[in-house]
């Protein structure tokens, strides 16, 4: 069963009323699993209108679903695989305020990458954007990340909205978001050369550097968990000389790998939750849950994985 | 000499002048720990006298068959029928290790399973007499190692402390692997293996080996594994267990009694369901 994945410009909380609760309703009508998150601001005035409809309803806030891209992906898959066979139809309204202009990217690949994670799930998803107060470009973002449009001629929010003319696949939507990375490294970055298989090494060496940036005991932890797989998969399948780096920048630690070898990740690569721990896709997804960011480059110079934490 | 500990000690680091004791969990632990008693000392050229049932059949030394028995194994037949005390396996022991002439070897390795002596009515009293007696005979010896192989099961804590303080040298099994960084040892009860130290793609394929070692031997008993010496284990290493409890499924199930702080975060974080199949204790 196909996704349908829809967008929805509201222009205040009639709008957003109007569509929602219809779309929730029919949902309870055909016996799926409903589920909403919505911003604590539509929170309140969404059960007082649902009424007794509330208590069919999963109600979660954004503000604590939506903290990390790639968790919240699995989160959603978590709810998809709980309710399986039931179809599992989802009012999804993300954070878009607070972030800095790299997450907000990120959140952007977000929404675009559910159109594959969930493609075959027959999930429905309505995501409300608020026309009003959003910067325009994440209204414009919406467009390319969405293949259905909501509208009232098509039948409002229980209707199938309309084919979005600008939607981008996510392949060639996660390469854009890839390219608008930036990739400079300051010069008092501390090297550590990747010569041995044997990394006890190098997870002594970000362990101890993370920790003296003031980077927290579990995070070290998972950062030296993730660092030790992205060089053990450079030291796999990458080329020497090949190294870390590590350093501070402003609020964060970044740790990036390096090597020069041609192992092309996708714009995809660690965003779609394995089945398992025994799939391929196993390692560099769990490195990109285990850190706030994890970015990739590949081109004439060597693969580069940078590793991001927050202090 | 009475001490409160014995030094825990591989089999393969006996050396002479070791009065060692092996407190088995069971028959597996035994056999396994002595068939590298026998097949050491029969490799190096040194002496074995294993004291045994007369009854006990071809199956009674573990380690066999081992290319290099011929002359060197002596399996010593004692009767306990007519009620003879541990001093008279003691005596056929040290007699038969004085017939074959120990100069003529680097060591000579005794060994009896004296558990029937701790069961006899009285016998821990008796029994520690002779040990005390053993340990005055092989601890300043230059060719002697003896092994007291004790069911742990027959013995109580007075037995226990009885024993520990009579022999220098307490037995383990020899690691699955050890070095540096790493040390993978065999457990019998339950049957699994213990991880200690740290374990990265440099040591997968060791990991692999002890786990299938174990793994084939347990047929479908249930596995299982201590983790909480691990300070570190890697992605790969993950993926490995589960796909060892993935072929396992149909036989006994693969169980992880103790994680270590950076697995748990590490599997809070993805979800314990990334691991079908295997079973974490404390982990619905």
């Amino acid at each position: 069963m196909r996704l349908e994945h829809r967008a929805f410009l509201y222009g205040g909380p009639e709008e957003f009323l109007a569509a929602a609760v219809p779309f929730l309703r029919a949902g309870i009508e055909a016996g799926e699993a409903v589920v909403a998150v919505v911003r604590e601001a539509n929170r309140g005035a969404l059960r007082d209108t649902l009424g007794d409809d509330a208590r069919a309803v999963d109600l979660y806030t954004s503000e604590g679903f939506y903290v990390h891209p790639v968790r919240t992906l699995k989160d959603y898959q978590r709810i998809v695989a709980a309710n399986a066979p039931r179809r599992v139809r989802a009012l999804a309204e993300p954070v878009w305020t607070g972030w800095d202009d790299r997450q907000l990217l990120e959140w952007t690949r977000y929404e675009s990458l559910i159109n594959v994670v969930f493609e075959g799930s027959g999930a429905r998803a309505l995501c409300p954007y608020d026309r009003a107060s959003l910067p325009e470009p994440v209204i414009e973002q919406a467009r390319r990340t969405h293949p259905l449009l909501l509208s009232e001629r098509t039948g409002g929010g229980a209707g199938p909205g309309e084919w979005n003319e600008r939607y981008v696949d996510p392949v060639s939507f996660g390469t854009r978001c890839d390219r608008a990375q930036r990739f400079d490294r300051p010069g008092d970055a501390e090297y550590l050369p990747i010569e041995d298989d044997d990394l006890h090494g190098l997870r002594t060496f970000v362990a101890e550097r993370a920790a003296a940036h003031g980077v927290g005991a579990r995070a070290v932890r998972n950062l030296v968990t993730a660092a030790n797989e992205v060089a053990a998969n450079a030291l796999r399948h990458g080329v020497p000389p090949m190294g870390l780096w590590i350093w501070r920048d402003g609020d964060e630690v970044l740790c990036e790998i390096a090597d020069h070898g041609l192992w092309r990740p996708g714009p995809l690569t660690g965003f779609i939750p394995p089945e398992s721990a025994l799939d391929r896709g196993f390692g560099l997804w769990t490195v990109r849950l285990l850190v706030d960011l994890m970015e990739l480059r590949s081109g004439w110079d060597g693969t580069f994985v940078r590793l991001r934490v927050r202090v | 000499m009475d001490r409160y500990c014995s030094y825990p000690r591989p089999v393969r680091d006996l050396r002479p002048g070791d009065h060692a004791w092996l407190a088995y969990a069971n028959e597996e632990e035994r056999r396994h720990v002595m068939a590298g008693f026998v097949r050491d000392g029969l490799r190096s050229g040194e002496k074995v006298v294993y004291l045994a049932d007369p009854d006990a059949g071809a199956d009674a030394v573990p380690g066999l068959p081992c290319e290099h028995a011929d002359g060197l194994l002596s399996v010593v037949p004692f009767d306990r029928g007519g009620g003879a005390g541990p001093e008279a396996a003691l005596e056929a022991l040290a007699a038969e290790a004085a017939r074959a002439g120990p100069e003529r070897y680097r060591a000579v390795r005794v060994t009896a399973d004296l558990t029937w002596a701790v069961r006899r009515p009285g016998g821990l009293a008796t029994l520690l007499d002779r040990e005390r007696e053993w340990d005055r005979l092989v601890a300043p010896s230059v060719r002697l190692i003896a092994v007291c192989q004790f069911d742990r099961r027959a013995c109580d804590a007075a037995a226990l402390a009885g024993l520990r303080a009579c022999h220098g040298v307490r037995v383990d099994p020899n690691p699955e692997f050890e070095d540096s960084v790493l040390k993978i040892v065999r457990t019998f009860q339950p049957t699994g293996l213990s991880l200690r130290g740290e374990l990265d793609a440099s040591r997968h394929t060791v990991l692999d080996e002890a786990l299938s070692t174990v793994l084939s031997g347990a047929g479908g008993r249930e596995v299982h594994l201590d983790l909480a010496g691990l300070g570190f284990i890697d992605l790969g290493a993950i993926n490995l267990l589960a796909d060892a409890a993935a072929r396992r499924r149909g036989a006994g199930p693969l169980v992880l009694d103790s994680v270590s702080p950076q697995l748990r975060t590490v599997m809070d974080t993805v979800g314990w369901s990334m691991l079908p199949g295997l079973r974490v204790a404390g982990v619905d």
